[in-house]
């Protein structure tokens, strides 16, 4: 009875605050996908415009000009000639006649009226301008008066030439009433060369007017004058795009008769359509009131991605993608509803609108918006089409089909990332730049097209748009198409810009700057060398295809016989590499059919320099898998071995060349130095045998070393030879020996004993309360390596040949960045392991693209990544598998921030890399307790990207790959220079020799009495610079840091730490110190751990310390150069 | 430089003029800071030993003899000993012999101390416990730089004699200079190639002096583990001098391995947890406590999310696309 009332009751309870944000968190969705919403927001708060202090004045000098316009003295017809010829004598002024100009006798006439209607329009009006942009523009549209038109105005550019008639008198009026007070100049809209417009740039004083206000926010605005055609004067009916209006050529071509000219038709359309669409956008703003903001969005989304509606930047700008938002608002299926609903927000209609791009695929099937069914099919050859019925416009008229691709490509891109709730969603989408022609695409070519092409055709966007076309159609024909077998994924030209130009001239003539061809590859296909073309045998059934290929592809394709009897025609391409490949075709095909490389410089291709420069080979996959091979050998010897007490469990290499990772490519049997085995980690059956003592165990391995050893030696005499090495081990309960087998053939293997004992043992010492703590520490560390050593390396081995099976350009990709951190002498503070994490994070987290398809756009996002890492609050969380629980990556951010917390000044962990196999997060960034890299270094890496992708960014594709490599070694306080004869020299030690009296005793002249011929150098435990390195650092941890590249890099960097200053004088400093006079003399005391005492100073003693240095190095130094001296 | 203070705290100090290096030709001079060694812990040679600090990097017990002979003339020096030397003889895990005890053996020896030292004991174990070291990979270890030493002298006036000599130098301006023409020619290693080659060599011991070593160790190893099983064993039955007797593990065969208890402690946890696990979701307040945890665990992400925002925002150009 009474158990209502308190259920009631309760109820009332949770009804607080919280219970509201709850719904409201519950309302958004998932947590990623919550943060992307905050992030959006917030970046509209940041880039809005506060329209009336960025623009003041706007609005008073459209009233002047209006003014201004409207005052123009009307005049009557006259012949078009002799009334440009007036104007250009009176005010200096020409008219920007479309080309082609009209001919001297042509009896078009002109005339001058008020115009019919003054509008604002675009995006000053609609407030959606951001911060970011460009440049800002207002533009005010003047309606012609119908007066001065005809109907039949639409034919043959007659329109066009009224039109910037009509422009160049009210350029000749606005520039009499501003005089000096703004720049004037003439500009395509949009890049359409029919449609110049007026550019009034006020000068800073003219457009705040007298107020002097210290306005900050204030921009440098221009306004645009926009002649344009009356809505509905000429009849749309004969504007469709599949019509002829150009019928006078220019050399009475009859065959160009029929031809249709949509860009044409569409540009005649759009002139008249300014006013509906305006009224269209105001209708969508007002009834949905997340518009504007998407269309920020929208914006800054175009923008990060190169896109504009200028006809170089793609065609797509902001206005295209608010008439797309509005229709799609509006009621954007055929039957008539509105495909969305308007109560939507503007991150919901921002993923909305992406993926409708990213399946409208308007490039190849027309988009058609509202009633009717048009007929477009057979335009979508000319252009992509996205068209809107009732204003009867194709929106999509500006673009190319390459730039509609690569929209297509990009919302793509977008989507998957907007899918993924793992990544971090919102930087890619809005923040990065991604319009790196390096960055994105795998080739680059320049086209240098002018020679090559005679005027053909009568487009009004000139020869180079003919031509790209041209370049486009073969390309794509050639590499993208399914039927030569899809090797790129995206074909995309770059045409040049048009710029401005003054009232008094004639537009610059265009196709002086060349092409720029980006080519995306398909890794797989792009390095196949026989393309199998339609089958050619007897029956011959794919006859016509045949013919289609051979009228293609020439002297190129031959028949060719393949299993199963098929005869096929095939191409035969000579190049190796993928990009060697891609250039043969390219160069052939356009070679062919548009007689482009013909003359020398015509072809520039970029791209290739990263893997010339490093002569990455594609014979090295190969050599990388003789070294696999030849592990399995070895692995199946050990496995052979019937003596052996416990049985093998597993046998896994753990170093870069077992796992396509190394810079080199393993070679082996060099006569240059002993043998550098390659490391691996045995691991037997669990076994209850072991000792239980830590350094029994380690003394066990060194018998159970001993015993394989001999094992094997027995087991195949002659073949193999083994040693057992020692380890440089400060405790007895380290690893304290490894054994080296050599065999005669030239591999060698390092053999490393793995027992599951020891990890238990150290973690129960790791535990234990009653352990002194220094034990204690130290069992922490040893455990730390211990699973570094026997369980991450075997599995990121594992990892990382498995990505670089799945993704082909991983392998080049980690060689280039590896090496790109020996250049900059980092490789010594960073473990392999980070850096080839840090690469396959930009194929597995490729987000804004997909992942790279060559080395040298991995390389480049590589360094991208690393300067935009924020690695002291943000984790590198790779997730092979794709598999990672949200809640272990929770965990993982959440250890980060703990580390943080433990450890603010990032003393001992700094990098944090977490995979699926490896939560813990520092396996490859802490090495013996220490941070690898430490913090100073980790931020010098950081910068050392930052400033490489800068480079990248402002060279394009003209940087010099080299520049990239180059260390700038003015920044190292001394620089130590090791002497490559002496290392080369200690490369070489032999069992039976005693260096110490070897260097005595002159050789043997005969070759054949020198007691070294014939026998085998021993195995170097350690490559001796590296070594030299370690000494160095054990001995001067303290006052100086080092920094040196890779095996090869013979000069030491390092600088002299700064807190290693004057101090006070006490027993066991961190360095040597010499008596810096000063003294500081307090109340005398006897203690020196009292406060007060005498404290005297001391100085770090630099020159004892280099010149120990130089002792130690004896004859591997060379020369020690000190900063300044 | 101008000559400095002569003493520094209670250190007096000694500079050591070092003759230049084709690398670095420069002449420089070391600073050694030398007092009367009085360790916290006084041993019988605390009067005729002395204490340095900041030894060069390259120290070794011939530099030091002949640095001492060109300051107190020869005969003086009896030997030296170096801070990581010195460590090695406290560290417990260091000596092979000891590494080599069972960790609770050593526990239970340590409890129950029985006074095993006596002086042939010693010698026995310090030649077990060389048999058992693995050969050295370094013929000349490189001192921490800043790191001390300390130096055993004739006798008690040879002390004195140092600290006169150290103050004449001060007053003459005329260093020792280090590594010299005093080092008698072939008693140092040298460094360089040839110290790293010879490094090389040593890391590839011969196999039959390795297996010797692992062999003695084994039976040290085997010998001590019986001995503690034994102490373990007696310890058991027998009455401290209070009349207490000590409980250890095991039953009354012998004394249980440590993997038998934690595999019999994992058991019991695998049953706990498993009877828990029986009663989840059982009855109706769990359920809805769980709700009431999912929903706390829903706002808090979005608390975070927003504090994530606002430590984004605080950092500047975040927020700002890039151009």
């Amino acid at each position: 009875m009474d158990s209502a009332p308190t259920k009631r009751r309760k109820l009332d309870h949770t009804q607080d605050g919280a219970e509201l944000a709850l719904e409201s968190a519950a309302s958004t969705g998932v947590s990623r996908f919550r943060a992307f919403i905050l992030q959006a927001e917030e970046l509209l708060n940041s880039v809005r415009l506060d329209h009336g202090t960025a623009l003041e004045g706007a609005d008073g000098l459209l009233h002047r000009i209006k003014g201004v316009i409207e005052g123009i003295k009307a005049h009557d017809a006259i012949p078009l000639v002799q009334a440009a010829s007036k104007l250009e004598k009176k005010h200096k002024i020409k008219v920007p006649f479309p080309d082609p100009r009209p001919q001297e006798n042509s009896n078009y006439k002109v005339a001058f009226a008020k115009p019919a209607q003054f509008n604002v329009v675009g995006s000053y009006v609609s407030k959606t301008m951001v911060k970011t942009q460009k440049d800002h523009a207002v533009d005010m549209v003047i309606v012609l008066p119908e007066e001065i038109l005809q109907e039949k105005d639409y034919l043959d550019l007659r329109y066009f030439y009224k039109r910037a008639y009509y422009l160049a008198v009210v350029a000749a009026a606005v520039r009499k009433e501003f005089e000096s007070g703004a720049r004037l100049s003439y500009e395509h809209l949009n890049g359409n060369p029919l449609c110049p417009v007026l550019v009034i740039q006020p000068n800073a004083s003219e457009a705040k007017g007298s107020e002097k206000s210290e306005n900050k926010g204030a921009l440098d605005f221009r306004i645009r004058i926009l002649p344009c055609a009356p809505d509905g004067f000429f009849p749309k009916a004969k504007l469709h795009l599949g019509a002829n209006l150009l019928r006078k050529s220019r050399d009475d071509d009859s065959n160009l008769f029929s031809e249709p000219t949509s860009f044409y038709n569409s540009t005649i359309v759009a002139e008249s359509c300014y006013l509906p669409y305006l009224k269209l956008l105001r209708q969508a703003e007002k009834r949905c009131a997340a518009f504007k903001n998407t269309c920020i969005l929208g914006r800054i989304w175009l923008q990060q991605r190169g896109f504009g509606g200028d006809i170089s930047q793609g065609g797509f700008g902001h206005f295209e993608w608010a008439v797309l938002l509005a229709l799609l608002l509006q009621g954007g299926e055929s039957k008539g509803h509105a495909a969305l609903p308007s109560s939507l927000s503007s991150t919901q209609l921002f993923k909305a609108l992406v993926q409708f791009l990213s399946v409208t695929n308007f490039a190849e099937k027309p988009c058609v918006f509202g009633q009717g069914n048009p007929d477009l099919e057979s335009n979508i050859e000319t252009t992509p089409i996205l068209y809107d019925s009732a204003r009867q416009l194709n929106l999509a008229f500006k673009m190319g089909p390459w730039s509609a691709a690569l929209l297509h490509r990009h919302a793509k891109w977008t989507r998957s990332l907007l899918a993924d709730s793992t990544a971090d969603q919102f930087s890619p989408t809005f923040i990065l730049k991604t319009d790196v022609s390096l960055h994105s695409f795998d080739l680059i070519t320049r086209l240098n097209i002018d020679g090559a092409l005679e005027e053909t055709g009568a487009d009004p966007r000139g020869p180079t748009w003919q031509a790209s076309s041209k370049v486009y159609q073969t390309l794509k024909r050639a590499l993208v198409d399914k039927e030569m077998g899809e090797r790129a994924r995206l074909v995309h030209i770059r045409t040049p810009a048009h710029q401005p130009w003054p009232l008094a001239a004639e537009p610059k003539a265009r196709g002086e700057l060349p092409l720029e061809v980006g080519i995306l590859f398909d890794p797989v296909n792009m390095a196949r060398t026989v393309d199998r073309g339609p089958s050619a045998g007897p029956s011959a059934e794919e006859k016509e295809e045949c013919e289609e290929f051979r009228k293609f592809w020439g002297e190129k394709s031959e028949l060719r016989r393949f299993e199963r009897d098929t005869i096929r025609e095939t191409l035969i391409w000579a190049s190796a590499t993928p990009f060697d490949l891609c250039e043969e075709i390219i160069r052939y095909v356009l070679g062919r059919h548009l007689r482009i490389g013909q003359l020398h410089n015509e072809i520039t291709v970029y791209g290739d320099g990263l893997p010339d420069l490093l002569s990455l080979k594609p014979a090295d996959s190969a050599l990388f898998n003789v070294a696999k091979k030849a592990f399995g050998v070895f692995e199946r010897d050990i496995r052979d071995l019937e003596d052996l007490p416990l049985r093998v469990r597993q046998i896994a290499p753990i170093c870069p060349e077992l796992r396509q990772a190394s810079v080199k490519p393993p070679t082996f049997g060099s006569s240059k130095s002993g043998p550098r085995p390659l490391e691996c980690v045995i691991s037997f059956e669990a076994s209850g045998k072991w000792p239980e003592s830590l350094a029994a165990i380690q003394r066990t391995k060194i018998a159970f070393l001993l015993m394989i050893g001999s094992l094997l030696e027995n087991s195949k005499p002659g073949e193999i030879k083994t040693h057992v090495g020692l380890e440089d081990a400060k405790y007895e309960t380290e690893n304290l020996a490894f054994l080296d087998v050599i065999y005669e053939s030239g591999p060698s293997f390092r053999l490393r004993i793995h027992s599951d004992l020891e990890e238990t043992l150290l973690e129960r010492q790791v535990k234990d309360k009653t352990a002194e703590q220094y034990l204690r520490q130290r069992a922490t560390t040893l455990l730390a390596t211990f699973r570094r050593q026997y369980t991450n390396l075997p599995l990121h081995n594992q990892c990382i040949s498995t990505c670089a099976t799945r993704f082909p350009a991983l392998s080049p990709t980690i060689r280039l960045v590896k090496h790109w951190f020996n250049a900059h002498k980092l490789s010594y503070h960073f473990t392999e392991e980070f850096i080839e994490l840090a690469a396959l994070h930009v194929f597995l987290t490729p987000y804004p693209w997909d992942a790279p398809t060559s080395a040298s756009a991995g390389f480049m996002r590589t360094l991208l990544f690393l300067s935009h890492w924020d690695w002291r609050s943000e984790p590198l969380v790779l997730d092979t598998s794709a598999e990672m629980p949200a809640a272990d990556r929770t965990s993982i951010a959440t250890r980060l921030e703990a580390w943080r917390k433990i450890d603010p000044n990032m003393n001992h962990t700094v990098l944090f890399v977490a995979t699926a196999q490896e939560p813990s997060g520092v396996a490859w960034t802490t090495v013996d307790g220490q941070a690898k890299p430490s913090k100073v270094v980790a931020a010098r890496m950081t910068s050392l990207a930052k400033s490489a992708s800068r480079l990248v960014r402002e060279q394009g594709v003209e940087l010099d790959c080299r520049r990239l490599f180059v260390p700038s070694l003015k920044e190292y306080d001394v620089l130590i220079h090791l002497s490559s004869k002496a290392l080369k020299g200690t490369l070489k030690t032999y069992s039976t020799i005693d260096p110490e009296e070897d260097g005595d005793v002159s050789r043997p002249k005969f070759k054949n009495l020198d007691e070294r011929t014939g026998q085998q150098p021993l195995p170097l435990a350690q490559h001796p610079a590296e070594l030299f390195l370690e000494q160095l650092s054990a001995a001067y941890g303290g006052p100086l840091v080092f920094f040196r590249g890779g095996v090869e890099d013979n000069t030491i960097g390092a600088i002299w730490n700064p807190q290693m200053q004057k101090r006070t004088f006490r027993v066991n400093l961190p360095t040597s110190y010499k008596p810096a006079g000063g003294k500081k003399r307090a109340k005398g005391g006897e203690d020196e751990d009292e406060d007060g005492e005498k404290a005297e100073l001391v100085d770090a003693n630099k020159d004892a310390i280099l010149s120990e240095i130089a002792r130690i190095g004896a004859d591997l130094v060379e020369r020690i150069e000190v900063k300044g001296a | 430089m101008a000559s400095g203070p002569a003493t520094i705290g209670d250190f007096s100090i000694l500079p050591v003029s070092i003759a230049p290096l084709p690398s670095f030709p420069k002449n420089v001079v070391h600073y050694l800071y030398v007092r009367r060694n009085a360790p916290k812990i006084p041993t019988a040679t605390d009067a005729r030993s002395l204490f340095l600090t900041n030894v060069p990097v390259d120290s070794t017990e011939a530099h030091l003899r002949a640095l001492f002979t060109s300051l107190v003339g020869a005969g003086r020096f009896e030997s030296a000993t170096f801070e990581d030397e010195r460590k090695d003889a406290h560290s417990l895990a260091q000596s092979p012999i000891d590494a080599a005890q069972p960790a609770h053996a050593a526990r239970l020896l340590q409890a129950h101390g029985k006074k095993r030292k006596r002086e042939d004991e010693e010698a026995q174990r310090a030649q077990e416990e060389a048999a058992a070291r693995l050969p050295s990979t370094w013929t000349r270890p490189l001192r921490r730089s800043g790191s001390t030493a300390v130096v055993l002298l004739a006798d008690e006036k040879s002390v004195a004699q140092v600290f006169k000599a150290i103050a004449k130098v001060h007053r003459k301006k005329k260093y020792p200079t280090w590594g010299g023409d005093d080092l008698p020619e072939g008693r140092v290693p040298p460094l360089g190639s040839i110290w790293l080659k010879t490094h090389n060599r040593l890391s590839y011991a011969d196999k039959e002096e390795l297996q010797a070593s692992v062999d003695a160790f084994s039976a040290l190893f085997a010998r001590r583990e019986q001995e503690a099983a034994e102490i373990a064993k007696r310890l058991r039955n027998e009455p401290d001098e209070d009349g207490f007797v000590t409980v250890t593990r095991g039953g009354r065969a012998a004394p249980a391995s440590r993997n038998e208890a934690e595999e019999a402690k994992r058991k019991m946890l695998e049953r706990a947890e498993k009877k828990k696990e029986e009663l989840t979701n059982f009855y109706r307040f769990q359920l809805r406590e769980r709700k009431k945890e999912e929903q706390a665990e829903l706002l808090k992400k979005f608390d975070d999310d927003r504090k994530k925002l606002e430590a984004m925002r605080v950092k500047r150009g975040k927020f700002v696309p890039e151009t």
